[in-house]
């Protein structure tokens, strides 16, 4: 019993704490099964897909579904989704970090405007602009490429933002010594800022490419061949009610594709969670 | 704003606000500034223009004046999609508001495992609609799905129109409840131990100092997670097209949906432009009427 109340103390519980203890890490369980379910599913083999109980560990590990999977154009998919992300995050990051160094560093006139006009407008939904922009790269030919994907998305204001607030908080000394060496503003930046912004750099990198990776309805729009959409375009055909493959295979297959989709994020989320939550919350609390 | 002051002396020596101005930050800005313009504040302003005309895809916008606003209020398809949106709205946003503050009052114990916790509780919303809206489909399926199984119950939680919207809702808390959670987290941490220590030592329940002390201090986080939920509520589009695509008979469709559905797949694209201005427009009151409470509550 006294170990049992040591060990409480050390953690700072009593034993009242104990019920919304196990309600919490019940929840937190719950709140991750989809994703143990997910994986489980796509392991099994076709016959223990769908059963009479809930069955949580495959009986035997198969990659039957993932074969499947790659029936489809799936790797080029996923080729697609890897260009378009990178690319997209990169010049996202890039023109985000030279605005937000401008606008928070350099002196001036209408830099005020400028900032003001660019947060006014992240109340501006992204859905609102996705029609306009259809038609107009419609009528410019600019559709079914890896350029007409990516472009709308490369001035991301909270990439700006980020570093904006990086750079407010930047010491002027550094700057103004590589200036007296006679560096020009622009050396002075990608020699010398940049490099040190490494912490907005990591943030800005893992919100884009993550919004990158996961952007749905444009890349829905604008992609009209098999051959060019990314992966969560592609793999939404596994959905019963907007493709077949479902009704034809099961769910195993579904649950292959959905697993691969989610590989990359979830790695990156896993990996980098302090600067996600970081970078969450820099950009959403006080913005 | 602050107009120019700057004063002529010599090359190098204009002013403004009484500092030499940096050139080169037009150079630095102008890169981010060109696409924003096209592709944010052009797109808008093009979009405006479109929703007063007719446009199919091919052949020249046909300037028809109010007729797609006068179709869209008459339309009883759309009607529909604008009050699901709403009911979508009155399920998601106390689901996932409620939820995250609880969640992160838990993960902000740092009791053991609080780690997983934290991890667990945010792990959706990293994932694309694609993701989410499969993974559900496949839990709430009548007869196999895992829900069901384990409430013992045969509902047909995406192919009646009575539980669709339910269905897509859930998975929806789901996935959005990510934001919610580290916001308020983040909000929690920022508080100092010492006031909920003094609340304990002047003998406060576990309730009453949530009630009384944690909850007041949040309610500029609670304020903003409320409105950016229900904007993105607003929005909503991508689960709906992954797991019902809008039915059964449209008892599951979203404003955006219908705009995707019967505006860009049946190429009305100056009607579907009309909508989405629409729907711009309520976004933007809600975000003017909560910028007005906030400020009056500070």
């Amino acid at each position: 019993m006294s170990a049992v109340r040591r060990y409480l103390k050390a953690h700072r519980m009593t034993v009242v704490d104990v019920p919304a203890w196990i309600l919490g890490m019940l929840a937190s369980v719950l709140w991750i099964a989809p994703f143990i379910w997910m994986v489980s599913t796509s392991l099994k083999p076709r016959e223990q897909v769908m059963t009479r109980y809930v069955e949580w560990l495959p009986s035997s590990v198969v990659i039957d579904n993932y074969v499947k999977v790659f029936e489809q154009p799936v790797a080029r998919w996923a080729l697609n989704s890897f260009i378009v992300s990178i690319a997209a995050t990169a010049i996202g990051v890039l023109l985000g970090a030279m605005a937000g160094y401008a606008l928070a560093r350099l002196h001036f006139p209408g830099k005020r405007l400028v900032f003001g006009v660019l947060l006014a407008s992240l109340m501006i939904p992204t859905e609102m602009s996705v029609v306009p922009l259809y038609i107009a790269f419609l009528n410019v030919g600019l559709t079914d490429n890896y350029v007409a994907i990516v472009l709308p998305s490369i001035a991301s204001v909270f990439s700006m933002y980020i570093f904006r607030q990086f750079f407010l908080g930047f010491p002027k000394e550094i700057e103004d010594a590589a200036a007296i060496d006679g560096a020009s503003r622009l050396g002075t930046f990608f020699r010398i800022a940049l490099p040190l912004a490494r912490a907005p750099a990591i943030a800005a990198t893992i919100l884009l490419f993550t919004a990158n990776w996961n952007a749905y309805l444009w890349p829905l729009l604008i992609v009209f061949t098999e051959q060019m959409k990314t992966l969560p375009v592609g793999v939404a055909q596994f959905a019963p009610v907007t493709g077949a493959h479902t009704q034809i295979s099961g769910f195993g297959p579904a649950m292959a594709a959905v697993t691969l989709l989610s590989i990359p994020s979830l790695g990156v989320f896993l990996l980098l969670q302090r600067y996600f939550i970081e970078g969450v919350t820099r950009s959403g609390i006080k913005g | 704003m602050h107009q120019a002051v700057g004063a002529r002396r010599g090359r190098h020596r204009i002013t403004w606000q009484g500092a030499r101005i940096d050139w080169s930050g037009y150079a630095f800005v102008l890169p981010f500034v060109v696409p924003f313009l096209l592709f944010t504040i052009g797109a808008i302003l093009f979009g405006a223009f479109v929703a007063f005309t007719d446009w199919g895809i091919v052949g020249q916008p046909e300037w028809v004046g109010l007729k797609n606003f006068q179709e869209a209020l008459s339309d009883p398809l759309l009607g529909k999609a604008f009050f699901n949106t709403f009911r979508y709205g009155l399920i998601v946003v106390p689901g996932v508001t409620i939820l995250g503050f609880l969640f992160a009052l838990f993960v902000n114990q740092r009791w053991p495992g609080y780690l997983f916790a934290r991890f667990a509780f945010y792990a959706p919303n990293v994932v694309s609609a694609t993701v989410i809206g499969l993974v559900w489909v496949w839990m709430l399926d009548t007869q196999f799905g895992i829900v069901n199984q384990y409430l013992g119950l045969r509902i047909p939680w995406l192919t009646s129109t009575d539980w669709a919207l339910t269905g897509v809702s859930i998975a929806s808390i789901w996935w959005d409840l990510g934001l919610a959670f580290v916001l308020f987290l983040a909000s929690l941490q920022e508080i100092d131990p010492e006031v909920k220590e003094a609340a304990m030592i002047d003998g406060a329940s576990r309730w009453q100092s949530v009630r009384y002390v944690i909850l007041p201090l949040v309610r500029p986080v609670l304020s903003l997670v409320i409105t950016l939920q229900v904007i993105s509520t607003l929005r909503i589009f991508s689960q709906v097209h992954v797991m019902t695509n809008g039915g059964p008979a449209s008892a599951s469709s979203s404003v955006i949906h219908y705009i995707y559905n019967f505006g860009i797949i049946k190429f009305r694209l100056g009607y579907a432009s009309a909508i989405a201005l629409m729907l711009f427009v309520v976004i933007l009151v809600i975000t003017i009427v909560h910028r007005r409470v906030i400020r009056e509550r500070i």
